[in-house]
């Protein structure tokens, strides 16, 4: 501390001692004339009309009363701007979380549980290879739409699942019987399927599906509710730009056989008319090829490639041990599945609403810092 | 409804009232410099903190403090409202001016530190304030400014020094 600092706390004392004790009491003679100042100061305080003093007494007595107000009438002041300012964050919070929110969710609740309505038959096994290829039709399109509708669809993503369930040797004809039900649910069908036989029956296997993209998360959440799941991932590929390329190099191939066709019309010799068919013919090879190129891939965007390796389990106490274990366990993915469900939805809205808070809040004091600069102000 | 940590009930209200009412209006009226507007803008700041008594909370600083930010804030409003109207800086109607009976010298005193005190800038009379006129320790009066208490005492050094100066030129 510099001597001037020091001089200044004595004589800060100095003065505080006097309005404590309503008297110079300081040795020093400018402290005593501060001390003097302080008490002169403190003497020549305003004092309130008695009047007045007495009518405000009144006044808090009573409460401060005044005439009702209507109640639809908003109050002036900051209480009320929080709260709609609160209001109005949440509401954005719940917007925007709405609008991070996957469109596809909204089935998941389509989907039952996987232990529910397995009676089909497995698929046959031939031989010892115990290999089976089965080719079915598409049980039901998920999307019949020319090209792509905006938002969501604009992108075309090839979506691939694979999933490993284990269950006991015993039950794996019907984890199997399972797999196809759920996807035949689900609007999808088998590509390929094997299932490998052993002494004690059925080894393990796997299925190629195909899914509607569309309701790949609620087909996932039910084959998952078979068995045990000993392993999960998922992985999407953009392919926009094939599908944008395949559909406008369709398009033009269209228009050019529209302007042969058209130069056919008017050709005048064999020669013209010749090469023109000659043109046509290789004008339609180049459309087929194309149009079926779109298929290819409109069939890998609109149906999500899921692998499933089925695993037989040493002993038959674990996973689905008997059907009431397979219901309370494809009960309990079910809940877990609806729990992280809730829980993605919670991260999202905090998501939105931290960085939202946190901008109301710098806002706010950013508002009451200007407030109290501009009362300042009033002081110079 | 149980009340909230801090809240002030009625009762509480009436004695901090009994206890902060004449610092209060001491404080408002030497800003102000005009007996009526520090009569209308001290009922308003009581009646302000009595609104708003639940919102208090302890960790903000003592009822009192709390009772001075906001009487400070109401008076600094008034003074923005007067510039605004370009209204003039009227002075106090003098209640509190010399009777025949006051010694001539102690009259003469007061004459000296009110016109000392005219020649105090707003800031400095604020501080001058919140000392003298409303009582407050430093400590109190820089929870009231947003600011530290060794700057308050700096400002009140220098303010104050500043009044012991021009009372001397002027006597």
């Amino acid at each position: 501390m510099s001597e001037l600092d020091a001089v200044i706390d004595t004589q800060l004392e100095a003065i505080d001692e006097a309005l404590r004790s309503g008297a110079v009491t300081a040795p020093d003679e400018a402290e005593r004339e501060l001390q003097a100042l302080a008490l002169a100061l403190a003497a020549d305080a305003p004092e309130a009309d008695p009047g007045f003093a007495t009518e405000l007494g009144e006044r808090v007595r009573s409460g401060f009363t005044r005439p009702p107000r209507l109640a639809w009438l908003p109050r002036p002041g900051m209480p009320q701007l929080a709260g709609l300012g609160v209001a109005a964050s949440i509401l954005a919070a719940v917007v925007v979380a709405a609008a991070l929110i996957p469109a596809g969710s909204d089935d998941e609740s389509a989907g039952g549980s996987g232990a529910a309505g397995v009676q089909q038959p497995a698929p046959e096994t031939s031989g010892d290879s115990g290999i089976q290829e089965s080719n079915r039709p598409r049980s039901a399109s998920p999307s019949t739409g020319e090209g792509f509708a905006p938002g969501r669809r604009e992108r075309a993503i090839e979506r691939t699942a694979s999933l490993t369930l284990a269950a006991p040797g015993n039950r794996l004809d019907r984890v199997a019987d399972g797999i196809t039900t759920v996807t035949e649910r689900f609007g999808g069908f088998v590509l390929r399927s094997s299932l490998g036989t052993g002494d004690e029956g059925t080894s393990g296997g796997s299925y190629e599906l195909r899914i509607p993209e569309t309701r790949l998360q609620p087909a996932l959440l039910d084959l998952a509710g078979l068995a045990e799941v000993r392993s999960r991932s998922q992985s999407g590929a953009d392919v926009t730009s094939e599908v944008v390329s395949a559909a406008d190099r369709l398009q033009a191939a269209r228009a050019q056989r529209r302007g042969l066709l058209r130069r056919l019309e008017s050709a005048d010799t064999d020669a013209e008319v010749d090469a023109l068919r000659a043109q046509l013919d290789s004008n339609a090879r180049e459309i087929s090829g194309l149009r079926s190129a779109l298929r290819g891939l409109r069939l890998r965007t609109d149906y999500a490639r899921v692998n499933v390796q089925l695993e037989a389990t040493g002993d038959g106490s674990s996973f689905g041990g008997g059907s009431n274990e397979e219901g309370l366990g494809g009960a309990l993915d079910d809940a877990l599945g609806t729990l992280s469900g809730s829980l993605e939805l919670t991260v999202r809205a905090l998501g939105a609403a931290i960085p939202l808070g946190l901008l109301l809040a710098l806002g706010w004091a950013a508002a009451r810092t200007a407030r109290r600069r501009r009362r300042d102000a009033a002081l110079t | 409804m149980p009340r909230a940590a801090g809240d002030i009930s009625t009762e509480t209200f009436e004695s901090l009232y009994e206890r902060a009412f004449p610092r209060v209006y001491a404080y408002v009226a030497s800003l102000l410099r005009d007996r009526s507007a520090a009569e209308d803008v001290t009922a308003q700041a009581f009646e302000r903190a009595y609104r708003k008594r639940r919102a208090y909370r302890p960790g903000r600083g003592s009822p009192e403090q709390w009772v001075f930010g906001i009487a400070r804030n109401a008076a600094l409003d008034e003074l923005r409202r007067r510039k605004r109207h370009a209204d003039l800086h009227a002075e106090p109607e003098d209640a509190g001016a010399p009777t025949a009976e006051d010694h001539a010298e102690l009259s003469l005193r007061r004459e000296v530190l009110r016109a000392a005190m005219a020649g105090l800038d707003g800031r400095e009379r604020d501080l001058v304030g919140l000392k003298f006129m409303g009582g407050l320790s430093n400590a109190e009066i820089a929870h009231v400014l947003a600011t530290s208490e060794s700057n308050v005492g700096t400002r009140l050094h220098r303010t104050i020094t500043k009044l012991r100066e021009a009372c001397h030129e002027r006597a």
